[in-house]
């Protein structure tokens, strides 16, 4: 790789202060460094520094979404095949599915690395790493059918509302790959709402979602209903699985959880988020069950199971990938049970009781960024009354 | 007895680790000490150039605190004094010749024992070593006035490739025990000695820890086990320095001799080595091959100062460490598995499980990013201090915040493991020193 490295040494000069693409020194930067590893030496404070930097850091989340990927594509072709009648391979599937997504992914990342580019040149900051997350994040949350243009809108307005106008990554207050689907669920809701099936097929083809199914229903038990139901396979193991329709890498808990694990494993994501948000779903999971028992409602969400929940709709991607991304989420490990445990419950809570939207996490979740520093201030809080009571003795 | 686990932290495992036999190495021609790296100190010239001085005599003093004055660590003439800009001290050279020492009152265990606060205290400072005391908050230069409420003394070492205290203790047991009687005298509070195994040492509390480090560092265990309150002074000293203390009082002379190691993966021949204070680099590295480029450090990694082979070494360092300084940009390093011996981390972002030792060269391995809170910090802090909180109060220049956040009890030391861990590659450390900078200003 040495004639790359020649070339990029030979138009450095150009890019830097006073040549003639000084302006364009931020992407300079980011190509150069993104190809080969920094040269940058220590200054100052320890002159030997550890391995990890954020590069790695966000990479490596990237590489935890490509079980996903693959799950998600050839899922997206067995639900065409599905839809159209026919038997497949799965490697027919993995074809038929990637001829779907790649346009999606490439679609969006053009304009992620697009608006990350323009803000670094025009805001003269270097380009942050988030945004590679963040695209790779997009297309998974997106329905197949999603026409692109939608998919470049809902990634313009995560990337530049979500994040570029707090300053970049590790400014931003709200997830920018979720912003970027509520933005879409907000807009366009005909299309993402989350009550039809999303699966490349004929004209007219549709279902209901697994979460629609009971929550469509009055007075019945939620998963005699879903085992019911006909046009697909809504057994538990199934949706453990994830041969559903749905977002494209949403559907698969055991392909999530091998990501998830992988995170927690690095360190990059917080177990502590993930474990309560579990926790905190199977805890108001069993309160809705309760209630549903002694109240009598006729909210057939109610009887929903928490072990269901879990692998329904978009809890399992959005608490894996979405609920641990560590700028947004509460800061401290007290903060992050308390953010993950309320993330849970709210899921619950919005899929449940409220009728407008049967999905919940990606709600829970933005809700809960916003209350992230607010979670912070109490647990530092009780840092600082411990420490003033001990000044005070 | 107390004992402390630590359980956050991390021994950083850096190759060129010293051997700790101790190695003899001539002795160097000229010694220096450097005024201006003393915090908060005014100092002010007590020789000129060409004036002949012994080991003990004073080289200048402290202009707001005038019976402070610092020690000559050798025999010989005053070689040169070096001013740098708005007439600042740079250093104060001595050319080394022959060994005599200035003579003082003999003490033994007994008189020491019965002697009272005045008498160690004025004999510490007539000696012109009352510099070897620290203290906290704010770690500099203590001050004779202040009686502070406890003194603590690590005997413990858990910064990379330095001295193992351990044996050195040992095989100086009277004159620490000495220096360590001594110092109970100064304080109405105790002499809290923390070390990895229990030791028999009398006037003094004595405390293990175990972990990793910063365990070994005076401001984690002040932390672990008593924490500092605003308003109160805790001096600290190191353990070579107790010594030299214990040999001023038992030997009447001051012994400017210390073990130092010299270690680093640049290093082809880490050893440890018995050195002046001040003691010229070049001196200290003689039998180390330094074809390749390499940086070198007086200090421990985390901590040191980038020196050349004509500096001198730090007034309290007791290591010299040796880095390769050759950065190579490998192809999609940012994929790198990371079996090898160069990729290093904390995290477990990298998969180094089976090697050992690693040879860290100054690659800051990756740039300056906004922070990205994934733990980095709070792993390797075992401090109950949220430090990402304390960081951004340091920031906005909130100086209630940051006390109520406890920056009184924090040091720029105990947080070079942040920085070292950082994906965002902050220099958290020097934030700190800044916060506490921005603290004491403000009185």
């Amino acid at each position: 790789m040495k004639w790359l490295r020649d070339i990029l040494d030979k138009i450095a000069p150009t890019f830097k202060a006073s040549g003639k693409l000084e302006k364009l020194y931020p992407i300079f930067e980011a190509t150069d460094t993104i190809l080969f590893s920094t040269g940058e030496r220590t200054h100052s404070g320890p002159h030997i520094r550890d391995s990890v930097d954020v590069k790695r850091v966000m990479i490596l989340v990237v590489i935890a979404l490509i079980p996903c990927y693959i799950f998600g594509a050839m899922n997206v072709g067995y639900q065409m095949a599905v839809a159209l009648g026919q038997t497949s391979t799965l490697q027919e599937n993995l074809m038929n599915g990637a001829f779907k997504i790649l346009p999606i992914i490439a679609v969006a990342f053009a304009s992620g690395a697009f608006w990350e580019l323009l803000f670094a040149v025009v805001r003269r900051h270097p380009v942050s790493e988030g945004f590679l997350v963040t695209c790779a994040l997009i297309p998974l949350v997106m329905p197949p059918t999603i026409p692109l243009w939608q998919v470049a809108v809902a990634t313009t307005f995560g990337i530049v509302i979500g994040k570029e106008i707090f300053g970049g990554v590790g400014m931003n207050i709200f997830n920018p790959a979720l912003v970027a689907r509520a933005f879409l669920f907000f807009t366009y809701p005909g299309r993402i709402s989350g009550d039809k099936v999303w699966a490349s097929g004929p004209d007219g083809y549709s279902g209901a979602t697994a979460l629609a199914v009971p929550a469509a229903e009055l007075s019945q038990d939620a998963v005699t209903l879903l085992d019911s139901v006909t046009q697909f396979d809504f057994s538990w193991i199934n949706l453990f699985m994830g041969w559903i329709p749905g977002s494209i890498g949403e559907t698969s808990t055991l392909w999530i959880m091998v990501g998830a694990v992988f995170l927690a494993l690095t360190g990059i994501a917080s177990w502590r988020v993930m474990a309560g948000a579990i926790l905190g779903l199977t805890g108001m999971a069993a309160l809705t069950n309760f209630m549903a028992e002694i109240t009598g409602s006729t909210n057939t969400m109610l009887t929903l199971p928490a072990h269901y929940h879990l692998v329904m709709g978009g809890f399992a991607f959005s608490v894996a990938f979405m609920a641990t991304e560590p700028v947004t989420g509460a800061h401290t490990d007290k903060g992050r049970w308390i953010y993950g445990i309320f993330i849970g419950g709210l899921t619950v809570i919005i899929r449940s009781i409220n009728p407008a939207y049967p999905e919940g996490a990606m709600l829970a979740i933005l809700l809960m960024n916003a209350f992230a520093s607010l979670i912070d201030y109490f647990v530092i809080q009780g840092n600082i009354k411990r420490r003033m009571v001990r000044y005070a003795q | 007895m107390n004992h402390i686990i630590i359980r956050k932290g991390h021994d950083i495992r850096i190759a060129g680790v010293p051997s700790q036999e101790v190695t003899s190495v001539p002795g160097s021609e000229t010694v220096a000490i450097s005024p201006k790296t003393f915090r908060g100190v005014k100092p002010k010239l007590l020789v000129n150039e060409g004036d002949t001085v012994q080991i003990g005599s004073p080289l200048f003093f402290d202009k707001a605190k005038p019976n402070v004055k610092w020690a000559s660590p050798a025999n010989g003439t005053v070689k040169t004094i070096q001013f740098g800009a708005r007439r600042i001290i740079e250093k104060i050279e001595i050319k080394v010749d022959g060994s005599e020492s200035i003579q003082g009152q003999v003490f033994t265990s007994e008189q020491l024992t019965s002697a009272n606060r005045t008498t160690i205290l004025n004999r510490i400072l007539e000696a012109n070593l009352f510099p070897l005391i620290r203290q906290r908050p704010f770690n500099k230069v203590a001050n004779p006035k202040n009686f502070p409420r406890d003194i603590f003394i690590s005997a413990v070492n858990t910064a990379p490739l330095s001295v193992d205290l351990d044996p050195v203790i040992e095989s100086e047991k009277a004159a620490f025990q000495a220096g360590v009687t001594a110092l109970s005298k100064l304080t109405d509070g105790n002499v809290v000695v923390t070390s990895k195994k229990a030791m028999e040492l009398q006037h003094a509390e004595v405390q293990t820890i175990s972990g990793p480090h910063p365990a070994g560092n005076v401001g984690i265990q002040i932390h672990q086990s008593k924490p500092i309150k605003p308003g109160e002074i805790i001096w600290s000293v190191n353990a070579q320095h107790v010594i030299t203390l214990g040999k001023l009082f038992l030997n009447g002379s001051y012994s400017p001799d210390i073990l130092v190691t010299i270690a680093g993966p640049g290093a082809t021949n880490p050893q440890t080595v018995s050195a002046k204070v001040g003691a010229r680099i070049g001196s200290l590295i003689l039998n180390q091959d330094l074809s390749e480029p390499t940086r070198l450090i007086s200090g421990n990694v985390l901590t040191g100062q980038t020196v050349e082979v004509d500096n001198f070494l730090g007034f309290y360092d007791s290591s010299v460490s040796i880095v390769l300084d050759t950065v190579d940009r490998p192809f999609m390093g940012m994929l790198a598995v990371g079996n090898s011996k160069s990729k290093y981390s904390i995290t477990n972002t990298f998969l180094t499980f089976g090697e050992k030792l690693f040879n860290f060269n100054t690659a800051q391995n990756g740039e300056l990013r906004a922070m990205v809170p994934i733990n980095a910090w709070e792993n390797v802090l075992p401090m109950d201090v949220y430090p990402n909180a304390l960081y951004r109060a340091i920031l906005a220049q909130d100086i209630e915040e940051m006390e109520q956040l406890g920056m009184l009890e924090c040091d720029d030391e105990d947080f070079a493991l942040c920085s070292f861990s950082c994906p965002s590659k902050i220099d958290v450390g020097k934030v700190i020193r800044d916060g506490l900078n921005m603290l004491e200003a403000e009185g």
